[in-house]
Formats: C-alpha cells, sequence, structure tokens
C-alpha cells in the first residue's frame, strides 16, 4: 500500500514548523529564552511594508526559538509539562557586590580545630509529659529550664528560705548575658580583623583571625593613645599614671649644620620664597574668603 | 542620605535581610518615572513597560524634577529607598522629544545609562488583541547584524534582557510562554550612525503542524515602538568588571577528564590502570594450564603407572 499520498495529504493539512532562508543560523541563549538573529535585515521590504515584514520575521524567528525550546529535555510536574534550561550564556551585571563571608566567630574556630560538625536537628520534639510534640525552644519551647515547675526540690545545702524560681531565672538570665558579651567580642574581633586584612577581604576571603586579640590590643592602644592626645593641652599636662603607655611619636629629623650638598637646602628655600612673593603666591589666600572675613569683621 | 535603619522587629529584620547582597540576587526591581515635563506618548509608553515589568516594578505616578544625565544624586536614593536597581525616566521636551531614558545601577550607584527618543509608538491598548498575563516570562528576539557591534546596541540589548529576563530559574513551564518581545535593528543612517530600532511584542499562539514541534503564529500585542538613539553613559570599565562577577557557588563545576572536541561532541577520558599480562585473560588451552607442584607429582604418577601397566603387556 502506497501511503505516500495519504501522508502529504495529512501534511498538507497544517502549515510547516520549518523556516527557510536564513543564511546565517540563529543563536541561541536558551536560559535567557532568547535567539540572536544575525542575518541582515531587508531593508526594501522593511521601508515598504514595516509592520508587515516586522511580523513576519518575528515569527519565522519565533518558531526557530520554540523548535529549539521544545527539543529541550522536560519534565512533567504540577505545572505542566517543564523544559529544563540550560544556564545563560549571555553576562548581564549583578544589582549588588558580592556577599562579603562573615569572619569566623569564636566557636567556629573551636568547631574546626576540634572537628565539630553542626548537624540538623529537628524542630519539633515529643515532650514526654504532655505526650505532644513541641518546639525545641522558643516560644512555647520545651527549653524552659524547668521555670515552670509547680514544685522544686531545694538543693542540698542551699538556703530552704531561698526562691528557687528567682535562682533559676537569674541564672538564665546571666546565661543570656554572658552569651551577648561573647556575640559583642566577637563582633569587635571580627571589625578589627577585617580592618587589618585588607588583602583577604578585598579578595572577597574571610579575614585571618589568627592573632585577633593581639591585634586587638593593639587597636585599643592606638585609641588610648589618641585620647590622651585629645585634651586641651594635647596630653602634655595630664597627671601621670605608673605604667601608662607611652606615644611613640615621629622622631623628628634634623639635616646636617652643613651639608655636603646645598642645592637641596636652595630649593626648599627657593621654594618657600617663591611661594610668599613669586607667581604662585596668588593662591596662596583664599581671596573670596579674605574678603567675606573682612567685611563679616566690619 | 538615608537613614540606616536598625531592625526593631522581625519583620523589619527580614525585609532589612532580604535586601542584602546574595549570591542568587533578587530579581532587579525597576522604578518608571515622569520627568518634569511628559507627553502622551511618553506616558502611554512609561505605563505599557510597567505593565510588562508587573510585578516587580514601581509606578511614580507624580512629576519628578529629573535630568538623570545632570545629576543622579535623585536615582540614588531612589534606589535605596526602593532597593530597584533599575529605572526608566520618560521626558519629553523641544530638544528631545518622547525621550525615554533606560539606567541601571550596581551598588546603588550608577552603572550605565542610555537615552532613546520615540519616534512612533503605539500603546497597548490601541491593539484589539489578547494580552498575556502578568508576571509572565517574555521570549527575546534580536534581529539584525548590529546588535554586538555598536555600543548603543550592545547596551539596548543588555538593557532589554536585564529589564525582563525575570528570575533565573532551571526550568520553565511551554505552556507560561505567553509573549514575545522582538527588537529589530534599521538599517545605519546615511551618515553612519546607528538608525532606527523596532520593538515590537507579541502574544504566542501554538497552533498544530502534525509534527512533535507547534507551529507558531504571533499575534501583536503592544507595546509598538520605533526608536532613535540619544545620550548614553557606558559603566566604568573596574565597576563593570565587579558588577560581572559570579559567586564560586554559582560557577558550573569542571568535570574532571571531560572535554568538548571542536564539533561540539562530548569526548570522555577514561583510565583503565597497569595492565597485568600475567594475569590477563586469554583464550584456554589445556595445554598452557598453569598446573601446581602437586598436580604435576600425581600426574607423574600417572605417567608412570600408564608405563607399567605398559610392560605389563
Amino acid at each position: 500500500m502506497d501511503v505516500s499520498e495519504v501522508l502529504a495529504a495529512h501534511k498538507q493539512k497544517f502549515k510547516s514548523v520549518s523556516v527557510e532562508g536564513k543564511i546565517i543560523p540563529l543563536e541561541f541563549d536558551l536560559g535567557l529564552l532568547t535567539a540572536y538573529d544575525q542575518n541582515p535585515v531587508d531593508e526594501a521590504a522593511l521601508k515598504k511594508n514595516k509592520d508587515e515584514y516586522l511580523h513576519e520575521l518575528s515569527r519565522d524567528n519565533a518558531q526557530l526559538l520554540f523548535n529549539e525550546i521544545f527539543q529541550l529535555q522536560t519534565i512533567s510536574d504540577d505545572n505542566g509539562v517543564m523544559a529544563m534550561l540550560p544556564n545563560p550564556t549571555t553576562l548581564l551585571p549583578r544589582e549588588k557586590p558580592l556577599p562579603k563571608p562573615k569572619p569566623e566567630t569564636r566557636w567556629e574556630k573551636f568547631a574546626k580545630a576540634k572537628g565539630i560538625v553542626n548537624r540538623k536537628k529537628e524542630r519539633m520534639v515529643y515532650d514526654d509529659n504532655s505526650g505532644e510534640y513541641k518546639p525545641r525552644w522558643g516560644y512555647k519551647g520545651i527549653n524552659d529550664d524547668g521555670s515552670k515547675d509547680w514544685i522544686i526540690e531545694v538543693p542540698a545545702g542551699a538556703n530552704p528560705m531561698e526562691d528557687q524560681y528567682e535562682a533559676r531565672r537569674e541564672a538564665k538570665k546571666e546565661r543570656i548575658e554572658r552569651n551577648d558579651k561573647r556575640h559583642q567580642r566577637n563582633l569587635e574581633e571580627a571589625a578589627v580583623a577585617t580592618k587589618m586584612d585588607q588583602k583577604a577581604v578585598n579578595k572577597g576571603d574571610r579575614p585571618n583571625m589568627d592573632n585577633v586579640r593581639s591585634l586587638k590590643r593593639k587597636e585599643i592602644e592606638n585609641q588610648i593613645l589618641i585620647s590622651k592626645n585629645s585634651t586641651a593641652s594635647a596630653g602634655k599636662f595630664d597627671t601621670a599614671i605608673k605604667g601608662d603607655l607611652k606615644p611613640k611619636g615621629i622622631k623628628r629629623q634634623f639635616e646636617p649644620n652643613v651639608a655636603a650638598d646645598l642645592s637641596k637646602e636652595k630649593a626648599g628655600n627657593m621654594s618657600i620664597l617663591d611661594r610668599v612673593v613669586g607667581k604662585n603666591g596668588e593662591d596662596l589666600v583664599n581671596v573670596r574668603k579674605a574678603i567675606k572675613a573682612t567685611k563679616a569683621r566690619r | 542620605m538615608l537613614r540606616t535603619i536598625t531592625p526593631r522587629n522581625a519583620r523589619v529584620k527580614r525585609v532589612l535581610k532580604n535586601r542584602e547582597a546574595k549570591t542568587e540576587e533578587n530579581v532587579k526591581t525597576a522604578i518608571f518615572i515622569r520627568g518634569s515635563q511628559t507627553s502622551q506618548v511618553v506616558n502611554d509608553a512609561l505605563a505599557d513597560l510597567y505593565m510588562l515589568k508587573k510585578p516587580y516594578a514601581v509606578n511614580f505616578t507624580k512629576k519628578n524634577q529629573i535630568h538623570p544625565f545632570e545629576d543622579q544624586s535623585n536615582l540614588q536614593f531612589f534606589s535605596q529607598k526602593n532597593d530597584a536597581s533599575l529605572f526608566v525616566i520618560g521626558t519629553h521636551s523641544k530638544k528631545r522629544p518622547n525621550t525615554l531614558t533606560f539606567a541601571r545601577m550596581f551598588d546603588h550607584q550608577l552603572l550605565d545609562m542610555m537615552e532613546v527618543s520615540i519616534e512612533h509608538g503605539v500603546p497597548m491598548r490601541d491593539f484589539k488583541t489578547p494580552k498575556s498575563a502578568i508576571g509572565m516570562r517574555p521570549c527575546f528576539m534580536f534581529n539584525g547584524d548590529m546588535w554586538d557591534q555598536n555600543t548603543n546596541y550592545i547596551m539596548l540589548k543588555s538593557m532589554l534582557l536585564d529589564f525582563y529576563h525575570g528570575q533565573t530559574v532551571d526550568k520553565v513551564a511551554l505552556a507560561g510562554l505567553e509573549y514575545v518581545i522582538s527588537v529589530t535593528a534599521g538599517p545605519m543612517t546615511s551618515e553612519g550612525k546607528p538608525g532606527k530600532v523596532y520593538l515590537r511584542t507579541y502574544t504566542i499562539v501554538l497552533k498544530r503542524s502534525g509534527v512533535k514541534l507547534p507551529r507558531i503564529e504571533l499575534v501583536e500585542m503592544g507595546p509598538s515602538m520605533d526608536m532613535t538613539f540619544g545620550r548614553i553613559t557606558e559603566a566604568k570599565p573596574d565597576v563593570w568588571k565587579q558588577s560581572l562577577r559570579v559567586p564560586k557557588e554559582l560557577k558550573p563545576k569542571k568535570k574532571k577528564n571531560i572535554t568538548k572536541d571542536d564539533m561540539n561532541n562530548t569526548v570522555g577520558r577514561i583510565h583503565l590502570g597497569k595492565q597485568d599480562f600475567d594475569k590477563i585473560q586469554t583464550r584456554k588451552m589445556k595445554g598452557l594450564k598453569k598446573r601446581s607442584a602437586e598436580d604435576e607429582d600425581s600426574a607423574k604418577e600417572k605417567k608412570q603407572r600408564m608405563d607399567a601397566s605398559d610392560d605389563e603387556e
């Protein structure tokens, strides 16, 4: 039986999915669902019948793009048939710079040294007392450390008149305070390390936290010296404290009285003279500001 | 300058966290601004572009005294306030009629900016055809040989892709491909300057074709704009380079020993290990069978016995 006629008739019922007349094949960036048609635009057709030509051109290219998309690997999902897209090849700029990695905390450093790995724990845990699942921590959590117990045994050796509920509350408060302090310390150390190890930070790495304690000490010493120098007398008349830090200033350097080469000295003196009386002296005084000042004085 | 906000509740904290720099970024938000003077053409264009960009868009309905090519402080402020990094500013003046300025920000600072004038625009509402749903991902088409040759064209291409490409995802619903943005670069002007650019938007109709692939038909949905290029501010090279950085986590991992040859065929290299010819399996033959000492002894005995029996005969 010859089926070619039947097939031809069947084919004639539909329009073709192939596109002809593309000299340069299209380039696709399927990650962005984009087609680039490098073929030159037909100027005559564009001039003569703009909208029709553009419609025709777009349709052809859309057909080619969809032929590519429909040939991608597909999966079926609740949302229908999904095509798996490759990564985009066209680079587009980011909105914000890359996130900077957070500096290591003391715990992270310790855990790394000891080989402690964080493992996921379920949020809800079974509570034997109530026979229900309850959050591990937080609101209605199981870690209320017994402050909700209706009776507490007085520990051996404790003052029987002491309020054990109060003691537990105090203990919790203290723990929170201590943790806050540690958090603060981590932040301070991170700030110092970030400041000192700019090289790593600019490269997008974590700053080196190895000798952060000594760095922090140095930073604090610097701050103390600055504050000492910030009095009205620049620290000259402050009462000295025993064992106090002494500023290590820059030592003044003097030129030798009889210089071997006098040209340097001459050049230095000439430049001063030039600034005061020479041509360059004009911008020594801000005329506009000077006029304003004299006017204000009157 | 914006005041820095210290979060006082969980909601604000979440919002601020969402605004931080991330490896996988949010979809860029665009702000559509009317300049001090606008025309109907510009207003229509802004409204239509806003419709296409929704829901990642903020529409400023009031007029703003804004001149992006002279002073960018306004843009920086809007960018920070709205956590937006894309801008379209519509203006209309005698010198530059029906102008749209597309601007992009990086880290709330201006990255690049370009101006286009609408020579002829038809708004979406003038096409009495079905429209695509809001928030769908468009397909793009860039027709013409100019798109990677001239800075104007390169930037417009990058801008349009950046504005409308939406979330970068690894899969897309085939039924969700609803519309196409087709941009055609017209011929250069006689002075060799960049010519007109034709932006058209079509909805897609999939028809049966008798084969597995569908036949595509396009229906114009609008907006349709014929544009010419105006002023342009390119990105500073170092900032541009910084903005194109790809985080380590998102870089495709190199697979060892798999390469692609010139014909784009995948070629794998396999390591076979050292071959030991003593243990290699060849064709089994009785004569080549390795025999242990014991076997050999018993064989000798057998032979001797056979010899003995021969004697008896």
